[in-house]
């Protein structure tokens, strides 16, 4: 998705590793689809995907750590499609093979934590994870061809 | 992100949350949630301007949900919208919390 040489970088944030900085991110997803003309549901998927993975790598990957940080990239490679590249440097961890707890049920006390990842296989539309030599790019692409709800 | 409730008729409170339900709105929420959680036994929660839930906004559901329940109390979600709803859905919160769009029948489903 991002490895075949020809995406070109749109757009470019680099956040510290703190929670609160992920403020950032929804105002960043506004202007990015104001300027490429990414519809709400799309916008949805996009504030989505990027808090679970950024929370994650922030209060796992950096175990809450403030002076790590985190780049993420944001391209269009073709036509109606989106991706942003998330790299950091924590331990490796694979969101697109771990494995996902049982979705919350009424008759258990399934735990809440790990509802994102789902969260995040079900709201994107390609996920591709490579490990680097000082941690993890994560890369998250998004369609615009058809509605968020057509993956239901 | 802004939190109200509504007593209506029948014991029933209504919490009305306004906003975007991400880290930032769920941890402005939680105290008065767990509050609400440990002191009513019907609740509806009111999801209809909320305009975004993430997984951290679904702890701030999932939670107070419980602990309404574990007391013997009921809970309904009122109203999100399709893209919250759908969050609800995946996550398997909505076997947890029924979810209604008529008010009537969530007020009914509590009774």
């Amino acid at each position: 998705m991002t490895s075949n040489g020809k995406d070109t970088v749109a757009e470019c944030l680099n956040l510290p590793s703190r929670l609160p900085d992920l403020a950032r991110v929804p105002e960043w997803i506004e202007r990015l689809a104001a300027q490429y003309s990414i519809p709400a549901s799309t916008q949805f998927a996009m504030n989505l995907c990027l808090e679970e993975v950024l929370s994650n790598i922030i209060r796992h990957g950096y175990s809450s750590k403030p002076d790590q940080s985190i780049t993420i990239h944001f391209s269009s490679p073709r036509e109606n499609f989106f991706v942003f590249t998330v790299e950091d440097h924590a331990p490796a961890f694979n969101p697109v093979v771990s494995a996902v707890p049982p979705v919350l049920s009424a008759i258990n006390e399934n735990p809440i934590g790990g509802q994102g990842i789902r969260l995040l296989r079900q709201f994107a539309d390609a996920l591709e994870y490579q490990p680097t030599s000082t941690g993890n790019r994560l890369s998250i692409g998004f369609s615009t061809a058809h509605s968020i709800s057509a993956k239901e | 992100m802004p939190i109200s409730t509504e007593e209506l008729a029948g014991g029933i409170t209504r919490v009305i949350l306004d906003g975007r339900l991400d880290i930032e709105g769920a941890a402005a929420v939680d105290l008065p949630m767990n509050v609400i959680a440990g002191s009513k036994k019907a609740v509806i929660i009111d999801l209809q301007n909320v305009s975004f839930l993430g997984s951290m906004g679904l702890r701030a559901l999932v939670a107070p949900g419980r602990a309404i329940k574990g007391r013997g109390g009921k809970v309904v979600i009122f109203a999100p919208n399709e893209l919250v709803e759908k969050v609800l859905k995946t996550s398997g919160v909505d076997t947890l919390i029924p979810i209604h769009h008529d008010l009537q029948a969530a007020i009914t489903a509590l009774q």
